[in-house]
């Protein structure tokens, strides 16, 4: 499956749940496919979407929190996955764009490229509801469960290496504007305040 | 009381929910005793700069948190302070120790010592080293002046406040 199909399938089953999306195609896909405001996308800080994401899921532990990472950005901080397994946050579903490659820097290897199985890897790390989906139909029928289901979830999702697709960041505004229209999504949507009363 | 309770107690003062750290000889005390508070939410991490991501997670969640790691990890923590914090505007409270001051001898730390204040300034990133008890109840300022700066912020305790032995 592509990045920006498999992203559709997502987002057609996304209901409340707030978005983190690790930088590169996990970010450039999501906004891509969805231009969604309530979804916050790393420009940096790479392999600490999943930190962020944990942060945010314990903090607001009544919403659901999906992670959108990537192959690149987990292996850069694969401990991120003993941290997830040690506070198991139940409104937490960890997915992982995985393409083989580094996409947007010109399709670059991975890391013992086709030769690690993440799924094994969360739950060695204790994560102990797993899955591993190479086609669309498969994602479209089980996303009802994963979404029924308590996290920690790990879903690892093989999708195709795209050549020269979407290198460039997408987004139309980035920085403290992203904070702030991210910010003002969450206490719109869930009550709370990020902010205090003079805005910072 | 003793400082780590005192410490504490301006945290929960300041309004802070979540804690993550990453184990320090030096901070190990006020790790427990932050730890044993049941209204704190407490996540261990495997490496520090995760604990810059989770506080910069929780502010968009509307919780107050506090990274309490040692001056060796916030070295390593730098690149993503700057990549997702500055980037971004986001606030994160930071508690280090001030690993390879003069008092300290231990070798590990020798190269922090007299390395990281000059870092954090490069960066444009707030501190203040705190010696002295009195100065602990200056914590729930700071964490408010934290929020306004929108960026990182560290503040450094001394061996001498912590009251620890010569290594």
């Amino acid at each position: 499956m592509k990045t920006n199909e498999a992203m559709k399938v997502l987002a057609s089953h996304r209901g409340e749940a707030i978005v983190v999306c690790a930088l590169g195609t996990a970010a450039n896909g999501w906004w891509a496919v969805t231009r969604s405001e309530d979804s916050f996308y790393m420009h940096g800080a790479m392999g600490f979407a999943a930190s962020f994401a944990l942060g945010l899921a314990v903090a607001i532990p009544t919403a659901p929190v999906w992670l959108l990472n990537s192959d690149g950005s987990l292996c850069m901080n694969l401990g991120c996955l003993l941290t997830e397994a040690g506070q198991q946050p139940s409104n937490l579903k960890h997915f992982v764009v995985d393409n083989q490659c580094y996409q947007t820097v010109s399709n670059m290897p991975m890391v013992n490229q086709n030769g690690a199985d993440y799924a094994a890897i969360a739950r060695g790390a204790g994560i102990a509801r797993t899955l591993t989906i190479e086609d669309l139909a498969a994602l479209d029928r089980q996303m009802p469960d994963i979404n029924a289901a308590p996290g920690p979830y790990f879903i690892h999702l093989r999708v195709e290496a795209e050549q020269n697709y979407q290198r460039p960041p997408p987004f139309s505004y980035e920085g403290a504007e992203m904070k702030y229209r991210f910010g003002r999504a969450l206490e719109g949507k869930f009550g709370i305040k990020v902010f205090g009363p003079t805005g910072f | 009381m003793d400082v780590n309770d005192q410490i504490h107690a301006q945290l929960v003062k300041a309004g802070v929910g979540l804690a993550a750290t990453l184990p320090d000889d030096w901070v190990n005390g006020l790790i427990r005793r932050v730890a044993q508070d049941n209204a704190i939410r407490h996540i261990p991490v495997s490496r520090e700069a995760e604990t810059i991501a989770i506080c910069a997670g929780a502010f968009f969640g509307g919780v107050r948190s506090v990274a309490i790691i040692g001056n060796t990890g916030l070295l390593t923590c730098t690149g993503e302070m700057a990549t997702l914090c500055l980037r971004h505007a986001i606030p994160v409270f930071c508690i280090v120790s001030n690993r390879g001051s003069i008092d300290d001898h231990m070798i590990y730390q020798e190269v922090q010592g007299r390395r990281t204040i000059p870092l954090l300034q490069a960066y444009d990133y707030p501190y203040r080293v705190i010696d002295k008890p009195d100065e602990i109840e200056t914590i729930p300022d700071a964490y408010e002046w934290h929020r306004l700066q929108k960026r990182p912020f560290v503040l450094f305790l001394t061996k001498k406040l912590l009251g620890l032995k010569k290594s």
